[in-house]
């Protein structure tokens, strides 16, 4: 059987438009695949490369993407690093599925351009493989899809070609079909609660916040790898469809089957470890980290999806967003190093917030401080979709304020800290000027070291 | 209106065998169905002013609450003492209150508006008691990580006591999709239908109980295994969700030290069968929050301890649940791991004062605890039917429990030549059931071994096939155990009739199973039953030569443990006969 791929309409429209200015466009593919059907959710073109003076914000337009290059002109990394950041935008379950081309030649039979879409592929493949907790790479196939659009004829292709396998690398036919109407998705909510004080060795030298989000991450992982999920706050069988369990619910009487789904509520339990040694372990600690706060998640699945399938996009959705949260806090850290010049440190990792892509949506992250309208630049420069600041979704998750994590220090334990970050930030002015003062009169010191030792010899040598 | 009354056997039998200086006790019972039910019961010694129940309390199954006192006299007046005990009672508005006289006449009196009205009472039997209720056994391991301080573990403790008491756990019966919910979820149970009671479930989870298998269980302890699972996620429409995304704070501190350990929370509950399962949840949170008292009692104790609190000396709290014979409830205990049961004697001579049991004999070492699948066949005979009551009949029999090793088991052909070594791991392990000791039971290599080392066999012996008697079996048990014992040399097999009052003393004052070999054979002797008047005397043998599967109703049908008249000796052959002696300990 042919692989048959599902395309919202508005797909063929958005790669017409390029086509018919007769420009070589590329972008990503994204879309999720599911037992039951393999849906597309949106077509993203790869950014300009040369973007040092685009001035994106103001007059960015799809008229001005004139572009000389072809397809050989591409760099394969710069596609890869969309590839990476488009990924932290999709929720579980959803991927980038290949690459779309617009262009004038025939990719598939010019041996010099397929190459190069091998190798872009591959190198896509790579990179998103690079950080197991992004889940960059749909797990169960490595087929992906090439979907392309003759300038010059508006014919469609679609073939799909296996990535991360050396050599032999087979072609197939995909059928690329467009839905008349708006695929309708089922969403799964569910807020994923961190509320962990452990404590650490801080020593002297400090403590790295990568480390320290690494170690997080992979606990996290794990943990929420084991968990029990119930979805309404029943155990589902996981071959159940989606859809079925809204049927079930629904009492016989009420006609509307057409109704809109409900957004469906997620629980997840997790069980403890028993496969910790079975000893008292015994540490000197200095100091403590406590991870808390939630991760909103919202996923959306094809309504005949399967509850495992579901599950398994819930899960990902969480430890891909920790991930994404934790790579970009880290991006943007000038020093790595937490401690000891401080004793209190607070990290904020960006927050979630939702954008909407078609029928769905998306996911962007904001720093603390920065407004939604930096999420549309984030749409418009790596989804290819202008979006207005009223339909960013903003509340999902709420900026962290300090006071609230004085409180909650307070609250979880009444161990004595050393300082409190008044304190701290007072201690540190304090010693600050001590420190300044003392530098400065050991350089007087230095400074006229001769002269008080010529002084000083003088002194010594008259009495 | 008050609620009907029922007591156990047991606290029946315990109370007419009572003989205490102490007046008042303390009573525990549990509610079914406006029924109370007086499971158990304590001696309260006032001392310290320390209210003695509410630590016991914690060692029960949840569920057993203090229900009302017991007053060791004539009349009904109650001093100051004891009227705090009755307002400690929860679980009845009608605290119960039983006196009995010298001559253990038992009168049950309930208190409804401060006046005492006498109430009947039925006595629920042992069977019935196993039978109608369930014990629900929750498992799981807490990651606890403190500072090394008291403070330290008693916050992070009732940190994790308010988490499960919250709602934000769910129970789930092991080895099925059923999960228990609390309040705070819409749904109480998932997996199963609501309406099902806790019966319901052992059956679904046992359905492979044939009738035959029903018939040679008696008194049988039913346990639901159950585990924890923690809620991870916030109820969406939770009016009191906060949605502050994750951040992490660092602080640093003065160097402390930390413990990490896994805390194994085990612990019990006590049942009826017709508990609906929705009803469940609030029960094992119950649990879980006494276990959690109980472990902490045993961490505090020890960092309160000069050079623990400092040093790395802290071990682990290890649980262990003991069903003593006399008591027909559960007690928990936890100790410290690897803190030798014999350096813990002063706690456990406590409970045996406090639950007037025997202070004669091991009840609370590690060894003694309930262990629901040994692996091997536990006390068969007591699938056997009853002995009919007959006129001066002393029926003996070996107190406490033994596993049944015989011929070809654990993989090793030992057919023909094995079977003292077998009578011999019967009564080794009969010693560990005990308390007496927590050394593993040996092999065939092991007790050769033993043997040679003391000199009584050359070392071509080690790996033989060659017979062992009584007398190196009373050597190994000396070696390996400390136990002495007492070797009779009987001339003939209908010279041993002889010796039946001694063997009914034994079974008395010992209990241990007997080993006894002559001509070819060894057997291992675990009851007596003698006519004082006819001299008439049967045995209740142990045969080590069955060859078979581990299937009680093969052993009990075939003979291979059962009643024998005294002509199942051979009249002409010696034998010898190794009775292991206790001695007196706790």
């Amino acid at each position: 059987m042919v692989r048959t791929v599902y395309s919202p309409e508005y797909c063929l429209q958005y790669l017409e438009q390029y086509a018919s200015q007769e420009s070589f466009v590329l972008g990503l593919i994204l879309g999720q695949i599911t037992d039951a059907r393999e849906n597309i959710i949106h077509l993203a073109r790869t950014p300009e490369e040369k973007s040092t003076d685009t001035g994106s914000e103001s007059s960015y337009t799809s008229e001005k993407t004139e572009c000389v290059r072809n397809l050989l002109g591409v760099s394969e990394a710069w596609v890869a690093d969309h590839a990476k950041h488009v990924t932290r935008m999709l929720p579980g379950g959803m991927f980038v599925q290949g690459i779309f081309i617009t262009s004038d030649e025939d990719v598939f039979e010019d041996p010099n351009h397929f190459s190069k879409i091998k190798t872009i592929l591959n190198f896509t493949h790579k990179i998103l493989s690079s950080n197991p907790h992004m889940f960059g790479n749909y797990p169960h196939s490595n087929e992906r899809l090439i979907l392309h659009m003759s300038t010059s004829t508006k014919v469609l292709t679609c073939k799909s070609m296996e990535v991360g396998s050396g050599k032999t690398t087979s072609i197939k036919p995909v059928e690329w079909k467009f839905l008349p109407k708006p695929q309708q998705w089922q969403r799964l909510d569910c807020y994923y609660e961190f509320d962990d004080i452990y404590p650490i060795i801080v020593k002297k030298s400090g403590i790295s916040v990568k480390q320290q989000f690494q170690q997080i991450l992979e606990a996290a992982h794990k943990t929420i790898q084991s968990s029990v999920m119930f979805i309404d706050g029943e155990l589902k069988d996981g071959s159940d469809a989606l859809e079925q369990l809204i049927k079930k619910k629904r009492p016989k009487n009420s006609t509307k089957a057409q109704d809109v789904p409900k957004s469906m509520h997620v629980s997840l339990f997790v069980p403890f470890e028993s496969s910790l040694p079975e000893t008292v372990e015994y540490l000197e600690c200095d100091g403590s980290i406590h991870f808390s706060g939630v991760v909103s998640s919202s996923v959306f699945m094809y309504p005949k999806a399967t509850v495992s399938e579901a599950i398994a996009a819930v899960k990902q959705d969480i430890i891909r967003s920790l991930a994404s949260r934790f790579t970009m806090h880290c991006d943007a850290l000038i020093d790595d190093n937490l401690l000891p010049e401080e004793k209190v440190c607070f990290n904020e990792p960006p927050r979630r917030v939702l954008v909407p892509v078609g029928a769905l949506y998306l996911c962007d992250y904001l720093f603390p401080g920065e407004a939604p309208a930096e999420a549309l630049l984030s749409v418009k420069e790596l989804l290819d979709l202008q979006i207005t600041e009223n339909d960013v979704v903003c509340d999902v998750e709420t900026p962290a304020d300090t006071s609230e994590f004085d409180a909650l220090d307070r609250d979880a334990s009444s161990e004595e800290l050393l300082a409190t970050p008044q304190e701290a930030s007072q201690f540190m002015y304090i010693t600050g000027i001590c420190f300044a003062m003392f530098v400065l009169i050991v350089s007087i010191l230095i400074h006229y070291y001769d002269a008080i030792a010529q002084f000083m010899g003088k002194l010594l040598t008259r009495s | 209106m008050s609620p009907r009354l029922k007591i156990s056997k047991y606290v029946i039998e315990r109370l007419s065998k009572i003989d205490t200086n102490e007046i008042t006790g303390c009573l525990y019972g549990l509610m079914y169905d406006s029924t109370l039910l007086v499971v158990g019961m304590s001696l309260e010694f006032f001392e310290n002013e320390k209210k003695t129940y509410r630590q016991l309390l914690l060692s029960l199954p949840a569920e057993i609450e203090l229900c009302g006192i017991i007053r060791f006299t004539k009349s009904l007046c109650v001093e100051s003492k004891a009227k705090e005990i009755l307002q400690d009672v929860d679980i009845t508005d009608n605290p119960l209150f039983i006196i009995i006289n010298e001559d253990k006449k038992i009168k049950a009196h309930f208190l409804v508006h401060d006046k005492f009205e006498e109430t009947s009472y039925d006595i629920l039997p042992a069977e019935e008691l196993w039978k109608q209720f369930i014990h629900v056994r929750l498992n799981t391991i807490l990651p606890l990580t403190c500072e090394a301080t008291i403070p330290g573990v008693k916050n992070v403790l009732q940190t994790k006591r308010k988490k499960i008491a919250s709602g934000e756990v769910s129970f789930q019966i092991d080895g099925t999709a059923v999960y228990l919910f609390g309040i705070a979820s819409d749904v109480g149970v998932t997996g199963t239908s609501m309406e099902n009671n806790v019966g319901d479930l052992i059956d679904s989870i046992t359905p492979e109980q044939s009738s035959k298998k029903k018939k040679y269980n008696l008194n049988k302890v039913e346990i639901v295994p159950v585990s924890l699972v923690m809620k991870a996620t916030k109820d969406i429409l939770s009016d009191k969700l906060v949605k502050t995304a994750v951040k992490m704070m660092t602080t640093q501190r003065k160097p402390a030290f930390c413990i990490s350990m896994p805390l194994r929370v085990d612990t019990l509950a006590m049942v009826h069968r017709n508990t609906k399962l929705s009803e469940l949840y609030t029960v094992l949170v119950e649990a879980a929050c006494r276990s959690l008292k109980l472990l902490e009692t045993v961490l505090l104790e020890q960092l309160g301890q000069e050079g623990i609190g400092d040093g790395a000396g802290l071990r682990l709290p290890e649980t262990f649940h003991f069903l003593p014979q006399e008591l027909g409830h559960f007690i928990t205990r936890v100790v410290p791991k690897s803190i030798p049961d014999e350096s813990m004697e002063k706690e456990r001579r406590l409970i045996h004062e406090q639950l007037c049991l025997p202070l004669d004999r091991p009840i609370f070492r590690r060894g003694n605890a309930f262990c629901n699948n040994p692996g091997k066949l536990v006390n068969i005979h007591e699938a056997l039917p009853p002995l009919p009551v007959k006129q001066d009949t002393t029926v003996a029999l070996v107190r406490g429990k033994y596993t049944y090793h015989h011929y070809m088991q654990d993989n090793f052909n030992d057919d023909g030549w094995g079977c003292a070594y077998r009578s011999m791991q019967t009564i080794f392990s009969w010693f560990r059931f005990q308390g007496y000791t927590t050394v593993e039971i040996p092999t065939h290599r092991d007790i050769q071994q033993c043997l040679v080392n003391i000199g009584d066999k050359p070392s071509s012996f080690l790996g033989s096939k060659q017979w062992i008697g009584s007398t190196e079996v009373m050597f190994c048990l000396e070696t390996l155990l400390g136990v002495q014992s007492r070797i009779i040399f009987a001339n003939s097999g209908s010279e041993l009739v002889n010796y039946t009052p001694e063997l009914v003393h034994h079974f008395q004052k010992h209990g241990s199973p007997i080993m006894i070999g002559g001509g070819v054979l060894a057997h291992t002797i675990i009851g007596v039953e003698y006519n004082s008047v006819t001299n008439d005397t049967r045995y209740l043998i142990l045969d080590p030569h069955y060859t078979g599967a581990d299937d009680i109703s093969v052993v009990i049908s075939k003979g291979w443990c059962g009643w024998k008249n005294s002509d199942f000796w051979n009249k002409t052959a010696h034998y010898n006969l190794c009775l292991p002696q206790t001695k007196p300990v706790i």
